[in-house]
């Protein structure tokens, strides 16, 4: 492991003029459950690593108005656990399969979205909950939808100074259902081999989807909406199950995976249609 | 008899201390002074090695020694069968992970640096990655001997004639993945010079005194001078029975003089050391329609990639038991053992045995399922018996309860109740759901021509309680208190007051590996003989102290008393004061020779086997047909365990190998492609997680006395694992129409299966 130096702000103020004067040179520390392990495989370029352990103004959920606002450093274990964040079930669900109790207990949200990983299983959730991200630095702040923050595998759209201080996510609305699937190589400790969030707005009798929302992780550089499949669903009944492969089937034409060790590209690609297949299924809605 | 701590429910002697985390394994340990140690290893699976340069690492401040094959004082090779792993590479390196130079520095961190400082300049060669290709004669090479370690060709009977005879034949290829033991302590330890010049070398393993000949051999150095500690072991399962570290350490700590500490990081061991050999093996099973069977032509390929080690007796031991427990006239069975650059393969919990059930079991069911037949009927109908033939051609002549474990798989909750864990879930009509059983043996021991022994020595202390020494280790098994129990049992005498010492070439005598499923079976009965010759040297100095004959006394619960006065009795505190006052305190040893088959086959040393144990296993499973993916909801472990010494330690062993076996089954495989490993940590390498467990592991013992054993006792170290992986794959088949004939049945893997079918169907 190479050698770094290390700085613990007392102040996020503090911590955006650390950030400022090393410009891309300083690796934000929250959790650690990542970058832990890529310090010590080496996988760090920079030389500094910024501790935001101490920053509680970045730590918390609370609700305004019609969002709830968690802060980057709030874990996945605490958004379980909030009864806040039942205001916000599918990314409830997906912390909840994060990891192991002890990555849920110390891993957190702005870590897992930050990362820009592929396989983030809060990305999806978020996504589909259209969820806005507040970035700040010394030179201002500024609120984005999630889904421009990333822009490739472990890329973001965040400037070398910034960093991320809120998380809004809407609450759902009432009679809006949804549901977060995460295919792992096993039940728990597992990496995405695909995950898949969603969210309909459903009249309970007649079953005619207003608004649907569709997110697909590890299938694609980053995490992608299906649009098409959105549009395709809004306005409309699915009465059999045929039609819910016919939808299902453009999902997997959407995505473009990777093979790797823990699957291949093909077995991805159904995989996100089957996930969704079976979780509309467990849905009702047909 | 009457028993007071055998089969009683003991808690395990050394519990408070690791679950307290008191417990010192060897990587716990630490000395003034001590360097750490680091290896340099090969990158490339097959390379000549032009030179090695060491001077820009010794020049590093903080590096206090920097070793190569030039430092191997004597035989610069191990392996506990042939001796063909280098300590350190000399010209060749024949699997990336090969050790080519090591360091010792006064830090981790200065080690590590001064590991990439060396320079090493390498003729790539031609990776041999396929065991079937590699026996081609034009293959390149491994091993300028070749790259097949061993054959072995077994016939019995006219194998023509045989299938001649069968109504069906069934004709199919498995293939079972490279395995990892996954281990919680990494191969860990320290090595250090005593002042009197011992070597002592701290690090765990299977077998102390084997570790203490192997260095012996590559140091040059006498025995004597070499002491070799190996437990207690944060776990082994056959992946610590070669040596690992123990040498380089060695060397390290002769070079420098000082204490020398490595602890292996998990992809270095994972990538460095021991796996189960991936098999390929095509099997032709020939039946009459009544279910009889006929004929079996077996062929396994072994990859036993780079090193010999125990590649040659993992091969055997697959054939023997290649053909199930089943009573089959015409059999051929041919195996190779192939050299190949795809890491090293060796011992593992099964030696070889889960490979070839998988194939032999998925067979069974086939064919039960093809004629019609019950499968636990068609299993009865061919079972082996004591007394009958075995498929390579020797009596077996001790108790093998195959029949009661038939009997008592078929009476199990799991097996009757099954109904309720099969069909198609109601609300969810992708979910199918399974049973599947299978049926295992295996032999107990070394096998013939192999030295099998174990000695204990049992001392009185000078307060009256015993000290019991024994060679093998503590594995997390439960070896301590199984020995502790045997010898309270044999001493009548409070388990409380003996102390068990292990693991040590200094402090316990030779009592063989830990490992073949013979720690609690040898080292049990060797105690108990050096308990019985306790015992009558304790009436010796009771028959003193109470003026009567020895043949008068009798001892119980920690005093010795006159068999027609029992207020006439003495303590053995009260021995122990009159001992040491005539000359010492009681020493008593026993030596125990693991009784071994009359005859060997021939062509294939080791086999027979003498003592078996038979294990059946039930699964139940669902599989998620839109997701491919398997699980284990339920289990049941039928295990012919003679006397049960210890039912937790008992139920440790079975429901641990079930789920071990459930892992093998579904999930573990460590992939090598060229030559390099690509899950090299337990993010790519699946383990099971207590969330992947099935809700209820149900174990049965076949308690049948082995009148061989202490207590009546047999060994059931691996067999718990041995059927798992079939039970499982037999499962999916029963829930999901589709035959598993490559483990581990990953989720993509059953699903591409599922797709094959449904493309069949249309």
């Amino acid at each position: 492991m190479k050698e770094f130096d290390y700085f613990r702000p007392s102040s996020l103020d503090e911590c955006l003029k650390l950030l400022d004067q090393m410009r891309g040179r300083a690796r934000i520390l929250a959790g650690g459950t990542d970058l832990l392990v890529r310090l010590k495989h080496d996988m760090i370029r920079e030389d500094n690593i910024v501790d935001i352990g101490r920053l509680d103004e970045l730590h918390g959920v609370h609700v305004d108005g019609g969002d709830v606002h968690i802060a980057p450093l709030t874990t996945h274990n605490e958004i379980v656990e909030s009864g806040l964040c039942d205001e916000v079930p599918v990314l409830k669900k997906a912390c909840a399969q994060v990891g192991s109790p002890q990555i849920r207990n110390r891993g957190t949200i702005g870590g897992n979205v930050v990362n820009a990983s592929p396989a983030g299983d809060t990305i999806p959730a978020l996504s589909v909950h259209g969820a806005h991200v507040k970035l700040k630095s010394i030179d201002g702040e500024r609120t984005i939808p999630i889904e421009e923050l990333f822009t490739g595998p472990g890329r973001t759209a965040m400037r070398d100074n910034e960093i991320l201080v809120d998380i809004v996510v809407p609450t759902i609305a009432n009679g809006e259902i949804g549901f977060f699937k995460k295919l792992g190589q096993r039940n728990a400790m597992a990496i995405s081999i695909v995950n898949i969030a969603v969210i309909l707005s459903m009249n309970r009798s007649s079953k005619i989807i207003e608004r649907a929302a569709v997110a697909v992780g590890s299938a694609a550089p980053t995490v992608i909406r299906c649009i098409e499949v959105e549009n395709l669903m809004a306005g409309s009944r699915i009465d059999s199950a045929e039609r819910l492969w016919e939808i299902a089937m453009k999902i997997r034409d959407r995505v473009s995976p990777i093979s790797d060790v823990r699957a291949s590209a093909r077995y991805r690609a159904e995989m996100s249609a089957n996930l969704f297949y079976e979780g509309m299924l467990e849905l009702g809605v047909i | 008899m009457d028993l007071k701590y055998v089969g009683k429910d003991i808690p395990r002697v050394d519990a408070y201390e690791k679950v307290t985390g008191t417990t010192k394994y060897m990587s716990d340990l630490s000395f003034d002074g001590m360097l750490w140690g680091k290896v340099l290893r090969s990158i490339h699976p097959h390379a000549l090695i032009k030179s090695i340069d060491t001077s820009k690492a010794k020049a590093l401040p903080g590096v206090e020694a920097v070793v190569t094959w030039e430092d191997v004082p004597g035989l610069n090779g191990f392996g506990i069968a042939i001796q063909d792993q280098p300590v350190l590479c000399k010209d060749k390196v024949r699997y990336a992970g090969d050790a080519v130079a090591a360091v010792a520095a006064v830090s981790k961190e200065i080690a590590e640096e001064a590991a990439l400082l060396i320079e090493v300049e390498y003729e790539v060669l031609p990776v041999v990655d396929d065991p079937i290709r590699a026996i081609e004669p034009d293959s390149p090479k491994v091993h300028e001997s070749g790259n097949i370690l061993l054959h072995t060709e077994i016939r019995k009977g006219d194998i023509d004639k045989g299938f001649d005879e069968a109504d069906l034949i069934i004709e199919n290829t498995y293939y079972a993945s490279r395995q990892e033991h996954a281990f919680l302590e990494t191969e860990d330890g320290i090595a250090l010079i005593e002042e009197d010049g011992t070597l002592t070398v701290y690090a765990g393993s299977h077998y102390p005194h084997r570790d203490q000949l192997q260095l012996s051999r590559c140091l040059n150095m006498p025995v004597e001078k070499i002491r070799v500690v190996s437990s207690p072991v944060g776990g082994a399962f056959g992946g610590k029975d070669e040596l690992t570290i123990q040498p380089i350490m060695a060397l390290l700590a002769l070079k420098t003089g000082k204490p020398v500490k490595m602890v292996m990081p998990r992809e270095e061991s994972i990538i460095s050391y021991w796996k189960r050999h991936p098999m390929i093996m095509i099997y032709r099973t020939g039946v009459k329609r009544d279910g009889t069977l006929v004929a079996n032509d077996v062929k396994v390929y072994a990859d036993t990639g780079a090193y010999a080690s125990l590649g040659g007796p993992i091969l055997n031991l697959a054939l023997e038991s290649s053909c199930g427990l089943y009573r089959i006239p015409h059999v051929h069975i041919d195996g190779y053992s192939v050299y190949t650059n795809n890491g090293i393969s060796g011992a593992f919990r099964g030696f070889g045995v889960p490979q070839v059930t998988f194939a032999m079991e998925s067979q069974m069911d086939i064919i039960a399922e093809k004629l019609g037949l019950d499968p636990i009927e068609f299993r009865r109908k061919n079972i082996l018996k004591k007394g009958e033939v075995a498929p390579i051609g020797h009596h077996i002549t001790t108790d093998v309860e195959s029949e009661a474990v038939l009997d008592a798989m078929e009476g199990s909750r799991l097996w009757r109740e099954r109904e309720r864990y099969r069909g198609t879930d109601k609300n969810r009509p992708w979910i199918k759901r399974g049973v599947g059983l299978a049926l295992s043996w295996q032999g107990m021991g070394l096998g013939v021509g192999l030295p099998d022994f174990g000695d204990a020595v049992i001392e009185m202390d000078p307060d009256g309680g015993f000290i019991v020494r024994v060679g093998c280790v503590e594995i997390g098994q439960g070896a301590m208190t199984v020995y502790a129990q045997v010898a309270a049992e044999a001493l009548r005498f409070p388990i409380e007051r003996i102390r068990v010492v292990i693991g040590d070439t200094r402090n316990a005598p030779d009592a063989g590996p830990t490992t073949a499923s013979r720690a609690a079976y040898v080292g049990g009965k060797a105690i108990f003989l050096a308990a019985e010759e306790m015992n009558e040297k304790i009436k010796g100095y009771a028959s003193g102290m109470l003026s009567v004959s020895p043949d008068e006394i009798e001892i119980d619960d920690g005093s010795a008393y006159v068999k027609t006065a029992k207020d006439k009795r003495v303590s053995y505190e009260e021995i122990s004061s009159y001992a040491i006052e005539r000359g010492g305190l009681p020493v008593a040893e026993g030596h125990f020779d693991l009784p071994t088959a009359d005859k060997a086959i021939e062509g294939a040393f080791g086999l027979p086997h003498h003592i078996y144990s038979c294990c059946g296993q039930i699964a139940a499973v669902e599989v998620n047909t839109l997701t491919g993916q398997a699980r284990v909801t339920d289990g049941a472990v039928v295990v012919d365990a003679g006397t049960v010494i210890n039912q937790g330690g008992l139920e440790g062993q079975s429901e641990g190998g079930f789920v071990m076996g459930t892992g093998y089954a579904l999930t573990e495989d460590l992939i090598i492609e060229n030559g390099v490993v690509k899950t090299p940590n337990f993010s790519t390498y699946i383990i099971p997680t207590s969330k992947d467990m099935p809700s209820s592991i149900e174990t049965i013992p076949v308690t049948n006395y082995e009148s061989t054993g202490p207590f009546g006792a047999k060994g059931i170290g691996e067999i718990g694992m041995v059927p798992t992986a079939p039970a499982v794959t037999n499962a999916i088949y029963d829930a999901a129409d589709i035959r598993v004939f490559k483990i581990p049945a990953t989720g993509e893997r059953i699903y591409e299966l599922l797709k094959q079918k449904k493309g069949e169907n249309k």
